[in-house]
């Protein structure tokens, strides 16, 4: 039996552990209101630019723009989104699975592709492989992302697209349902106005006048647009990753519960086993003594 | 008719209005009910609402935008914009302040990077100073 020393010992490192991901997870919980917040604030935004895409990409002037133009997909751009920090239950590994499973299924079509990492985790494994370009590496991005970093990212995928350097743009996240359901989905928005899911209102933009002319106002809304399904995926990952990590940060907050229960339980046993052995021995002298 | 302003933060307007001032890449416009069904962008600036027929030049409703698209079709306009801040949120004196703060950035700045990010704010500070004293202007 271990001894109580080291029993004591234990308990204290595990309770200071305990502390640390209550802590965290508090953290999370907060940061988890916010961009949820953050994230469904903006779904407004992101579901009238798909519908306003797809009405688009219906209407005749619009198929021979540059960002709607579908060619046979020879090289593909993934997008993949994962956190900058660890410690997020399997937030990172999902994104990445999710990610691996594109790249096996572009090998096997014999699709090439390349690769532009935001997050640390995602850099970091992208950075291992050998089966995809880096295109670009962002990490680091605020809490609130805001257009700059947007803009960037935004402006070498769209020349990447106009240029025929890739032929698709996809986005791997974590689409934020609710706090225990977060799912990875895979969304193209190069060429745009390709997603079938959502139904475009009937009423939009048929027969409109475009000013001052349809490639200019079609070169500013699918530029928009397309940022904006990007912004809403990155705020998406962003909740997701908040809540995955509070819930995993409360999983070992409640393992870190147990086991001091079960360490104290066992120290108690030891020292009630030294008490008993003591008593026993001392009352064994006694009856030596009496004999 | 129907207006929805929709920014990336959230639906900041939704209502029924009379009239709609936008700026946009080919000038101002007005916008009543009935009008041509329109795509155009919206450039950086400010824009009016104006909720019922007859309503006076003082229960104007300003909002200073960024860029963004301005969807019109016969029953409704949709006015998406990365940001917009109603005129009554905006501090004239606090715009003013951060505009000269960022003209002096626009002064000193580096690299491009910089002036970039700078010319972006004073954009941005001149729009809402501009809304600021629009408002304080029809108030009055």
């Amino acid at each position: 039996m271990a001894s109580t020393q080291i029993l004591k010992s234990r308990i204290r490192s595990v309770k200071s552990t305990r502390q640390i991901t209550r802590a965290m997870q508090l953290v999370a919980a907060s940061k988890m209101r916010r961009s949820q917040e953050a994230a469904k604030a903006s779904a407004p935004y992101s579901l009238a630019a798909r519908q306003l895409l797809n009405a688009l990409a219906g209407h005749t002037s619009v198929s021979d723009h540059p960002l709607f133009v579908k060619r046979r997909v020879k090289t593909r751009l993934l997008i993949v989104i994962a956190s900058d920090k660890g410690l997020a239950g399997a937030y990172n590994y999902n994104i990445i699975k999710a990610y691996t499973e594109q790249l096996q299924a572009d090998d096997k079509a014999g699709i090439k592709n390349t690769t532009i990492a935001i997050g640390r985790k995602a850099a970091q494994f992208v950075s291992r492989i050998k089966d995809t370009q880096v295109m670009g590496v962002y990490q680091d991005l605020p809490d609130r992302p805001d257009g700059r970093e947007l803009r960037a990212i935004l402006d070498s995928v769209r020349v990447k697209f106009t240029s025929g350097e890739v032929d698709a743009v996809d986005v791997i996240y974590t689409e934020f349902i609710s706090i225990v359901k977060q799912t990875q989905r895979i969304v193209r928005v190069l060429p745009a106005g390709v997603d079938n899911e959502v139904e475009s209102e009937p009423s939009t933009s048929t027969d409109a006048v475009y000013e001052p002319s349809a490639t200019e106002v079609l070169d500013g809304v699918a530029y928009r647009l397309v940022g904006a399904q990007i912004f809403q995926a990155l705020l998406d990952g962003r909740a997701s990753e908040h809540s995955m990590r509070m819930l995993a940060m409360k999983n070992a907050t409640d393992n870190a519960s147990d086991l001091i229960e079960d360490l104290t339980l066992a120290m108690n046993k030891a020292r009630q086993g030294a008490i008993t052995q003591e008593l026993a021995e001392i009352s064994a002298g006694v009856e030596a003594l009496n004999e | 008719m129907n207006l929805k302003l929709i920014t990336m933060l959230g639906v900041k307007v939704d209502e029924e209005i009379y009239e709609l001032i936008v700026p946009t890449s080919t000038g101002e416009i007005a916008v009543f009910p009935g009008h041509e069904a329109l795509v155009t962008l919206a450039v950086p600036g400010a824009i009016a609402v104006r909720y019922h027929k007859g309503d006076p030049d003082s229960k104007l409703e300003f909002f200073a935008i960024s860029g963004g698209i301005v969807e019109i079709s016969q029953k409704a306009i949709r006015v998406l914009v990365d940001e917009a801040d109603h005129g009554d949120d905006i501090i004239e004196a606090e715009s003013r302040a951060a505009l000269d703060r960022a003209i002096e950035l626009r002064e000193k700045a580096q690299d491009q990077i910089e002036l970039e990010k700078a010319h972006q704010l004073v954009d941005r500070h001149s729009v809402r100073l501009k809304v600021a004293e629009l408002r304080r202007h029809h108030r009055r």
